[in-house]
């Protein structure tokens, strides 16, 4: 008994299923996958509900736009590149050693997959799961297992579905296929016709000797196909690990819901490919061709890398609403950056933190209402010019301040942006200021304290601060910073004490 | 001769339908409250604001209310907790918060933009900003306290929130164990807030007439609908305390 055991996969029809995968809205219409230069298209691929409406591979765009309701799509080698890395990810969780045996429209994989019955249970189950993590993907597919390589690969595109081909049993298995399952030139198949040999079960019964004398060498290498005793040596690939989905839009897309709707699926993809492996997602880069040769770029930055599907496409969502594209969408592209998933141990006296995917979705509809720039946490800049700091954005951090609560201090209320006022001065003193048509006495002042720096700049500063003790004509007494602004000559109010 | 249990037992079943429980107190709510770091304000409130709850810190300008919230945000930090400050006038000064002692590393600072900034936020006014901002933080939940901070709106303004809002924030806050503190010029929050402190102007205190040390503030309070423990003393209507300015380093009592 041999200990070869292979599941070929064969997704037929593959520019069609590529470009319908993200699509689930067109996957019960007709279509049609029109490919060949501008004017002279013709049909390369096409669905089966396309088949139903007599649709048929080479039909020029003319006569299938004749057909009704055929729905017609332009072929994408982006999106099929992108839709064969998810079909070899799906394949690569089944086992490591993969070749290729793609022909024609058609994307087939052949697995090794001897010795992994304890993993997956016998031949049947394995292309159970198989079938349903290709469907997961988006993907329509034939599997069939035999521990001939070549009876495999031979007889997955006559299937429909699963077809197990027990060990001993390939002949037979092969028998009612037609000899067009073996690639053979024109003239060979016309001859083939002309002997009444239609099936592989009647060119393996033809004696070798005679065949070789008749159509060469190579007849006697289809006769061992056809006979499922083929050897082969396998030649395994490396499947590169990249989280990439793209879709290239029929028509450019503007509402940004129509955008969601595809990223949706994207993200689906790329989260389920990222599980498989026991990742996250740790960043999501968003690339957009724009109608008119522009591009536009957003990046998303969950706090800890996340598989929640929901909680992504929200940042998404946000993230587009704070930057909708600025022209209408041609092409999207999804790249994703796998991290390990945070698994945190709580303690039961730790103090509470928000949680943080939660809080990434909180700051992204924080941003949406007050402005991208203005959430975050303050930092003083290392600089002595007063009033100075930048925003960062926020991080939950539970570890303890490292400043000490003490004695309680003045606090400031800054006037952003502050005021000009007129500074009536006593002797060497503001005694009185008017801000606006309002007049406030100043009843004891404090200073001047003096600041300056980066005189040597466009944005030096030279100040004369002063604490000042003012009361409006009602009585209302009040704190407030006076700052006299000698490069401009001017005063201003720049905050209240409080 | 029936006891007196009895006896109670039996006027309150009697009253029944018109008066629950007659002849037994309501039972009161005891809050977890968490302290100011200002003493006297903190003996006055019978330990510090309530969690989980609204308090309300009103005053006019240089009353001492910003200094009290800082120094209140500034506990909370000291321990570790993660605190917001919405800020509806961006009049934050994040020098007198670290000055106070605040992590500023653990505060998230909401500054809401004025209308005339970009266009399309001309669709909200601060004040609408505010209360969405803090509405959001509120459900996101971890946050030990969060600053309303509608310090410089017209309470003319502010008087509008309706008190469905307040009523939910009270309900949010308390869900998520959050001390919801509102800055304002007078109390908003009505019979949602848990607690509402008056602060009053100040007297300042300066050394020669030449360099300001600080000032004094009086703080009273206003409302307090809870209690951190069932029996108290005499509380007291109010209490002065001090707080220095940035520059004055010396510690004082």
């Amino acid at each position: 008994m041999s200990s070869e055991l292979y599941a070929c996969v064969h997704a037929a029809e593959f520019p069609a299923q590529a470009l319908l995968r993200l699509r689930t809205d067109l996957q019960t219409v007709p279509v049609a996958v029109l490919d060949g230069p501008a004017a002279q298209e013709t049909v390369c691929s096409l669905n089966r509900h396309a088949v139903r409406r007599g649709a048929v591979l080479g039909m020029t765009r003319l006569e299938a736009e004749g057909i009704r309701g055929l729905q017609l799509l332009f072929r994408s080698s982006e999106v099929e590149n992108a839709a064969h890395a998810v079909f070899l990810e799906c394949a690569a969780k089944f086992s490591p050693r993969i070749e290729e045996a793609s022909h024609g429209t058609a994307c087939a994989l052949v697995l090794d997959i001897a010795g992994t019955e304890l993993l997956f249970g016998p031949p049947e189950k394995l292309a159970a799961r198989l079938r349903d993590e290709m469907a997961t993907a988006g993907f329509r597919i034939s599997i069939a297992t035999s521990g001939n390589f070549h009876a495999a690969r031979i007889k997955a595109p006559a299937t429909r579905g699963i077809a197990i081909i027990p060990a001993g049993e390939e002949a037979r298995a092969l028998e009612k296929l037609p000899i067009a399952s073996l690639a053979l030139t024109e003239e060979h198949k016309e001859t083939f016709a002309l002997w009444g040999i239609r099936t592989l079960g009647e060119l393996a019964a033809l004696p070798e000797v005679e065949l070789v004398k008749r159509l060469g060498a190579a007849a006697s290498d289809w006769r061992v196909l056809a006979h499922g005793s083929a050897r082969h040596t396998f030649q395994p690939i490396e499947p590169e690990f990249a989280l990439k989905e793209f879709y290239d839009f029929e028509t450019p897309v503007e509402q940004i819901d129509s955008l969601l709707f595809i990223g949706a699926r994207m993200i689906d993809c790329l989260v389920a490919r990222a599980v498989g492996r026991a990742l996250s997602l740790a960043s999501l880069t968003v690339d957009m061709e724009l109608d008119g040769g522009q591009s536009h770029h957003l990046a998303i930055h969950p706090a800890v890398p996340s598989m929640d599907r929901k909680f992504l496409l929200k940042l998404l969502q946000l993230e587009m609403g704070a930057h909708p594209p600025l022209a209408a969408v041609v092409s999207l592209t999804l790249t994703a950056e796998a991290g390990h998933s945070s698994k945190m141990q709580l303690g039961l006296f730790a103090p509470q933190t928000p949680e943080p995917s939660r809080l990434d979705v909180t700051l992204a509809r924080l941003k949406a209402i007050v402005g991208e720039d203005r959430v975050g946490t303050p930092v003083l800049e290392d600089t002595h010019r007063p009033g100075s700091f930048r925003m960062e954005g926020f991080v939950v951090n539970a570890k303890p301040s490292a400043q000490e609560a003490g004695h309680p201090r003045m606090a400031l209320r800054r006037v952003r942006p502050s005021h000009p006022i007129q500074v009536a001065l006593g002797t060497m003193k503001p005694v009185a200021f008017r801000d606006g048509d309002s007049r406030f006495e100043i009843a004891a002042a404090y200073g001047p304290w003096r600041t300056s720096g980066c005189w040597w700049s466009q944005d030096g500063w030279d100040t004369e601060e002063w604490d000042a003790m003012a009361s409006s004509a009602n009585g209302e007494a009040f704190g407030c910073l006076l700052v006299q602004d000698r490069l401009r000559n001017e005063w201003r109010l720049e905050a209240f004490y409080d | 001769m029936p006891s007196a249990a009895a006896l109670r037992l039996e006027i309150e079943r009697t009253l029944e339908h018109r008066f629950p429980a007659a002849l037994t107190p309501a039972p009161k709510t005891i809050y977890e409250v968490a302290p100011t770091g200002v003493a006297p304000v903190d003996a006055l409130l019978e330990g510090g604001l309530p969690v989980g709850a609204i308090s309300e810190v009103t005053g006019l300008e240089s009353s001492g209310r910003t200094s009290l919230t800082l120094a209140f945000l500034a506990k909370r930090t000291e321990a570790g907790q993660v605190c917001a400050w919405v800020d509806a006038g961006d009049a934050f000064d994040p020098e007198s918060a670290a000055a106070s002692g605040v992590g500023l590393k653990q505060l998230l600072w909401v500054r809401c933009r004025n209308e005339n900034g970009l266009g399309w936020a001309k669709l909200w006014t601060r004040l609408d900003q505010a209360l969405r901002a803090t509405d959001l933080l509120l459900q996101a939940g971890g946050f030990a306290a969060i600053v309303l901070d509608l310090g410089d709106m017209e309470p003319a303004h502010a008087m509008r929130i309706p008190l469905a809002t307040w009523f939910r924030f009270r309900q949010a806050a308390d869900r998520t164990r959050c001390s919801l503190v509102v800055l304002g010029k007078t109390a908003y929050a009505q019979s949602s807030a848990a607690v509402v402190l008056d602060s009053a102007p100040f007297w300042p205190e300066s050394v020669g007439g030449t360099v300001w040390r600080g000032c004094k503030f009086e703080a009273r309070r206003g409302r307090q609908r809870v209690t951190p423990q069932l029996a108290t003393a005499r509380k007291l209507p109010a209490s002065a305390w001090t707080a220095n300015v940035a520059w004055d380093t010396e510690r004082r009592a």
